[in-house]
C-alpha cells in the first residue's frame, strides 16, 4: 500500500523512444489502469515501475523513496505477466510460496502463507499440481497468489488476463476488482482493452506513441477527452470534417461535410478563429433517431427539439442495418459522407434500408477538435 | 491380385537400404575393433584364430595402462568442468545482453579453437605453457582441451537457453531472488539437462583427444590415445583394441546418460 510518483520518465532503446516524459501520481490504494494501443509504452511504463527495466531518464519514487536505480530484486513491487511466467519445474504451492523463501521465510510459514493465498484465488486443492498442467484461468489465479503472497507496496499486472478468453476474461475482472477492494493495495493494471480499464480501474492513464495524454476518472476520460487520440481510442463515434464559418460571443458556426450549418454552443469566446478547419465528434448516444431518444444514457436528457438554439438535425438514407442483439446499428448516408446511429430497443420503429432517417442531436453534446488533434473548448 | 508398389513407397525402401548399409559400413571398424581384444593371440589378426579374456587381464596388470586411463578421466572431467563453466556462463551473458553487441565479437571469438589445426594449436600451446611454468601439469592439457570442448558447449547452451522461457527470470527478480538466486533456483533447473549433455560432450572430446595431447603430456601425464600412438608404433598388439573398445564404451555410456537425461522428463510426462 503506498503511493508510487513517476516524474518524466524517459525510456529510450537506441534510436527509438518507447516511453516519453510520463509524470503521474499513483494514490494509495487506488487501481489505476494503463490503457493504450500495442506499442503505446504501457508496458514499459509497468516493467520500469517492477525495476525490470532502467529508466533511460526520470525518477520513480514508491512512498518518497526514490527507487529508480534499485533493482527489481530490490523493490518491493510484484508483477503478473501476460503469461504468467509460473516456474514449470516447481509445484504450484513452490511458485506462491518462492516470494516468500526470497525474503527468508522458514518453510512451514511460508507454506501457511502460499495455502491461504491459493484459498484467497480460489485454487485451495491445487497446491500440489504441476503449473503447466493447468488452464489459462488457473495459471492466472496462481500467479495473482504467487504475487500477492510477497505483500507488495503495489501490485502490477501486465495484461495478464489477454490470453483468456472473453467469458473467463470477463470474470476475471469482476474478480479482480473484488480482490483489489477487499486489499485495499495500490493496483496498476495495463491494458489495450477499454472494456476491461473501464470495469477495473478508479483512474484510467491513456497512453499513446510512448506519452501519457491523459489521466482521470473513467467517465472522465470517456466524456471530456483531451484529444481527438482518445475520443476515437474509447468507444465509437463518428467524426464530421467542419469548417468554421462565423464565432460568436457564446457560439461556434460550422459548415460541415454533412451539407449543413450547425450551431456549436459555447460557455464564453470561443477560442478559435473563422476559417479554422475542426473535426467534430458526434457519439451514436447523443443522436436521436426520429425524435426517439438512441441509448438509454440520452434518455434522461431534456427532449432535444424544444433546446432551440443549440438543436441540430440532418436527413440521411439508411444505407445498412446492423443487428447487433441489444442494439441495431443504422449506417446513414448523408450527403455523400456515412454516419452511423444506433437505437438500443432492436423490436420496435426499425428503419429497412433505403428509408429516409432524420437524425438530431443537442449540440452541447458535440466535441469538437483541431487538425493536430487538440480539443476545442466550446 | 497384384500388389503394386507405389513410387513412393519404393524409394523409401531403397533410400532406407542404402541408409543402413552405409550405417554398417562405417560401424564396421568398431565392430572389428571389439573382435579381436578378445583374440588371444600376440599379434592383430582379423578375425582372431582363438578367443580369450588374456589382452583384458594384461590391461588391468599394466600400470602404465591404468595410469594412462586415470590421467584421461581426469583430464576429461577437468575439461567437462571447465568448458562447462565457460560454455554456459558465456552463452546466458549473450542472452541478458538485450542489444546483442557482445555475441557479434563471442561468437566468433569462440569458433576460432575449432579451426587452428591441432598441430598448430598443440605447439603454439607446448610454447605458451613453458613460459608460464604450466609445462607437463594436466592444467595445461585441461586447458588445451577446453579450447575445443567450450565452443560445442556453448552452442548448445545457445540452443538450449533459445527454448527457455526468459520471462521466468524476470518473475524471479521480480520476486526477490537476486541474480545469483535466480540463476540457482529458477534457471538452472530449466536447463540442467543441457548443461549435462555439454558437459558430457566435454567430456567425450577430451577422452579422444590425441594431437594437442601428444605436444602437451609427459610420461606422468600421458592420455589414453597417446599410451596407444605409442604403443602402436613398438608393437601392433590386441591391447590397442581392448583400450580402444574401453574408450567405445566409454562414449555410449555418455551418449546413453545424455540421452536418457534429456529423454526422462518427456518421458515421465508422457507415462503420467
Amino acid at each position: 500500500m503506498s503511493e508510487i510518483t513517476l516524474h518524466d520518465l524517459e525510456k529510450q532503446y537506441g534510436e527509438t523512444t518507447a516511453v516519453e516524459d510520463v509524470s503521474v501520481e499513483i494514490r494509495d490504494g487506488e487501481l489505476l489502469c494503463l490503457l493504450g494501443p500495442s506499442g503505446s509504452g504501457k508496458s514499459t511504463t509497468l516493467r520500469m515501475i517492477a525495476g525490470l527495466e532502467t529508466p533511460t531518464s526520470g525518477t520513480i519514487s514508491i512512498e518518497a523513496d526514490d527507487v529508480t536505480d534499485q533493482p527489481a530484486y530490490e523493490r518491493n513491487t510484484s508483477t503478473v505477466f501476460q503469461d504468467w511466467a509460473l516456474f514449470p519445474h516447481k509445484s504450484v504451492l513452490e511458485n506462491v510460496a518462492f516470494g516468500l523463501k526470497m525474503r527468508g521465510m522458514s518453510k512451514d510459514d511460508r507454506q501457511k502463507r502460499a495455502r491461504s493465498m491459493l484459498e484467497r484465488v480460489q485454487m485451495g486443492g491445487y497446491g500440489d499440481d504441476d503449473p503447466t498442467n493447468l488452464s489459462g484461468g488457473q495459471k492466472q489465479r496462481v500467479a495473482l497468489a504467487r504475487s500477492l503472497a510477497v505483500n507488495p507496496d503495489v501490485l502490477l499486472l501486465d495484461e495478464p488476463l489477454s490470453n483468456l478468453d472473453k467469458r473467463l476474461r470477463e470474470d476475471m475482472q469482476i474478480e479482480l476488482r473484488e480482490i483489489h477492494e477487499d486489499l485495499e493495495e495500490t493496483f496498476v493494471h495495463v491494458t489495450h482493452d477499454q472494456d476491461e480499464a473501464f470495469t477495473l480501474a478508479d483512474r484510467i492513464g491513456i497512453m499513446n506513441e510512448g506519452e501519457l495524454v491523459q489521466v482521470g476518472d473513467p467517465d472522465e476520460v470517456y466524456e471530456n477527452p483531451k484529444n481527438r487520440f482518445i475520443e476515437a481510442f474509447l468507444g465509437d463515434t463518428n467524426f464530421v470534417d467542419a469548417v468554421v464559418t462565423r464565432t460568436s460571443s457564446d457560439a461556434v458556426h460550422v459548415d460541415t461535410e454533412l451539407g449543413t450549418e450547425l450551431v456549436l454552443p459555447t460557455d464564453g469566446e470561443p477560442d478559435v478563429d473563422e476559417g479554422t478547419g475542426l473535426t467534430l465528434s458526434l457519439r451514436p448516444e447523443i443522436l436521436s433517431i426520429d425524435g426517439e431518444t438512441g441509448r438509454p444514457e440520452a434518455a434522461g436528457k431534456q427532449p432535444v427539439a424544444t433546446d432551440g438554439s443549440a438543436h441540430n438535425a440532418v436527413t440521411g438514407t439508411v444505407e445498412n442495418v446492423i443487428y447487433r442483439g441489444s442494439t441495431v446499428r443504422y449506417s446513414v448516408s448523408i450527403n455523400g459522407s456515412s454516419m452511423f446511429a444506433e437505437r438500443t430497443d432492436a423490436s420496435t420503429g426499425a428503419h429497412a434500408s433505403g428509408d429516409d432517417i432524420r437524425l438530431e442531436w443537442d449540440g452541447e453534446d458535440v466535441l469538437a477538435f483541431r487538425d493536430d488533434g487538440t480539443r476545442v473548448t466550446l | 491380385m497384384t500388389s503394386t508398389l507405389h513410387r513412393e513407397t519404393v524409394e523409401n525402401r531403397v533410400f532406407q537400404a542404402s541408409y543402413l548399409a552405409l550405417l554398417v559400413f562405417m560401424l564396421l571398424p568398431l565392430f572389428v575393433v571389439v573382435v579381436t581384444s578378445f583374440s588371444q593371440a600376440g599379434r592383430l589378426a582379423f578375425p582372431p584364430e582363438s578367443y580369450s579374456l588374456a589382452w583384458y587381464g594384461e590391461f588391468f596388470e599394466s600400470t602404465r595402462w591404468l595410469r594412462a586411463f586415470t590421467n584421461s578421466i581426469l583430464i576429461g572431467v577437468g575439461t567437462a568442468l571447465l568448458a562447462s563453466f565457460l560454455g554456459v556462463t558465456g552463452a546466458f551473458g549473450q542472452e541478458l545482453d538485450t542489444d546483442d553487441s557482445l555475441g557479434a565479437i563471442l561468437q566468433p571469438l569462440v569458433l576460432i579453437p575449432l579451426l587452428i589445426p591441432p598441430v598448430v594449436l598443440g605447439i603454439t600451446l607446448l610454447m605458451y605453457f613453458s613460459e608460464v611454468g604450466l609445462r607437463g601439469s594436466y592444467a595445461s592439457i585441461i586447458l588445451a582441451h577446453t579450447l575445443w570442448a567450450t565452443p560445442l558447449v556453448y552452442f548448445v547452451m545457445r540452443s538450449v537457453f533459445s527454448r527457455f522461457d526468459w520471462q521466468q527470470l524476470d518473475a524471479a527478480h521480480d520476486l526477490g531472488a537476486g541474480p545469483v538466486r535466480s540463476f540457482v533456483h529458477v534457471v538452472l533447473p530449466n536447463v540442467k539437462h543441457g548443461i549435462l549433455v555439454g558437459a558430457l560432450l566435454a567430456f567425450i572430446i577430451s577422452l579422444q583427444e590425441f594431437v594437442m595431447a601428444l605436444f602437451l603430456s609427459t610420461p606422468s601425464t600421458t592420455t589414453i590415445p597417446v599410451l596407444a600412438w605409442t604403443q602402436i608404433r613398438q608393437a601392433l598388439d590386441p591391447m590397442v583394441s581392448v583400450v580402444s573398445t574401453f574408450l567405445i564404451l566409454i562414449s555410449l555410456g555418455a551418449i546413453v546418460i545424455a540421452a536418457i537425461a534429456t529423454n526422462l522428463k518427456w518421458l515421465s510426462k508422457q507415462l503420467s
